[in-house]
């Protein structure tokens, strides 16, 4: 079945457009393969298909890049066997957190230290988030 | 040059001498015989003419060997001739040789630098088909980050519901998830998502978020691709309704339990 119309393609890629961004959660995936979704053949060949997201012409609309690397994981099996653990899953999602927050942390680690080098009269009291650095 | 038939110079030189010492051996004796006999005999008047014989074939010989010498002469300056040009063909081989080394080692020198410049065009063309405008990197860059998508807030705290993903709210206020919302029975027995695949359902949409799409992208098709992956479409959307409720993505709570 070939899409006839220009209507009916554009609804087709907003939709694998947010299907694809969606696999950036962790916890979806969680979702997905514990109804055993990733066992099925036909979800296994979508996931293939849905590689041409990787093109720069298709890859500039996706907001949340991080779905690309999970498309990339999903294409092995023993990725999509772990991702029924709940504990995987769980440690996915932590690690994709510190990543996220890797650069603001470096960020203020920077900007302390130019704090510190700063004379006396001058320091200002170091950023909120430093709060949230681990 | 010389046949082998030919007798070379130096042969005939010495026969020619051999015979001068024949010949003149022969007048002496003669001579020496007529000398001592010294009465006229009756074989006498045969001796002279033996005589004007032997000092004719003398002369001649004699003459001979002259003409010889002439030739070894000749002969002489050809052959010291024959040795210059030797020594100077063996000079210009030798030129030769070196030239050849040194166009050798040219060639070499050359085909590397052409296969460096082959593989340097390659490359060129290579980035040259890769090639993004500046700013086009420089819009994407900054549309993923200014969201947040890929680099926390600076603000951000545990408790902070923003996410690098699309968070639950988000996935069911997108176009799969208002797919979910029709009715599930849906056209003829099929789910929602093949009745989308048919055409046969409205266009609902109208994201609320810029991570389903936008106006940039109304010029985008995916790949054309029939549906021959076996393929279910968004079924398991039905299900992201249901329970995507359950899902959580509070990074302090645990696992969702479905079902």
């Amino acid at each position: 079945m070939l899409w006839l119309s220009k209507e009916q393609a554009r609804n087709r890629f907003q939709s694998e457009l947010e299907f694809i961004q969606c696999l950036a959660n962790p916890n979806y995936l969680n979702f997905l393969a514990q109804r055993g979704f990733l066992r099925e053949r036909s979800f296994i060949n979508y996931l293939k298909y849905l590689l041409y997201w990787k093109e720069p012409e298709y890859a500039k609309f996706l907001k949340y890049p991080h779905c690309l690397h999970m498309l990339e994981l999903l294409q092995y099996e023993h990725f999509r066997k772990e991702l029924v653990n709940a504990q995987c899953t769980k440690f996915i999602d932590e690690q994709q957190l510190l990543h996220w927050q890797h650069y603001s942390r470096k960020r203020t680690r920077l900007q302390q230290a130019l704090a510190e080098q700063q004379p006396p009269q001058q320091q200002q009291a170091p950023p909120h988030a430093n709060a949230a650095a681990k | 040059m010389a046949t082998v038939l030919e007798k070379s110079t130096k042969e005939r030189l010495l026969s020619v001498v051999d015979d001068l010492e024949v010949l003149s051996r022969e007048l002496i004796e003669m001579l020496a015989l007529s000398r001592s006999q010294k009465l006229p005999q009756p074989g006498e008047d045969t001796q002279v003419p033996r005589c004007a014989v032997i000092l004719e074939l003398l002369v001649q010989r004699d003459r001979e060997f002259l003409q010889l010498m002439e030739v070894a002469q000749q002969q002489g300056k050809v052959h010291q001739e024959m040795q210059l040009l030797e020594k100077e063909v063996e000079k210009r081989d030798s030129d030769i040789q070196q030239l050849q080394k040194q166009l050798k080692e040219a060639e070499h020198i050359l085909a590397t630098a052409v296969y460096q410049a082959k593989e340097k065009l390659k490359s060129i063309d290579k980035a040259r088909k890769g090639s993004i405008s500046s700013e086009e990197i420089i819009k994407y860059a900054h549309r993923i980050s200014a969201s947040n998508a890929v680099c926390a807030p600076l603000n951000w705290v545990p408790g902070d519901p923003r996410r690098p993903y699309p968070t639950d709210l988000e996935m069911r206020s997108g176009m799969l998830g208002h797919m979910a919302n029709l009715p599930t029975n849906g056209v003829n027995g099929h789910l929602p998502g093949d009745a989308l695949a048919a055409g046969r359902l409205p266009d609902v949409l109208t994201p609320h978020y810029p991570w389903q799409s936008s106006d940039v992208s109304v010029g985008m098709l995916p790949p054309h691709h029939g549906n021959d992956f076996g393929l279910e479409p968004p079924g398991h959307n039905k299900e992201n309704e249901d329970d995507v409720e359950a899902m959580s993505t509070d990074s302090s709570s645990s696992s969702s339990d479905s079902d």
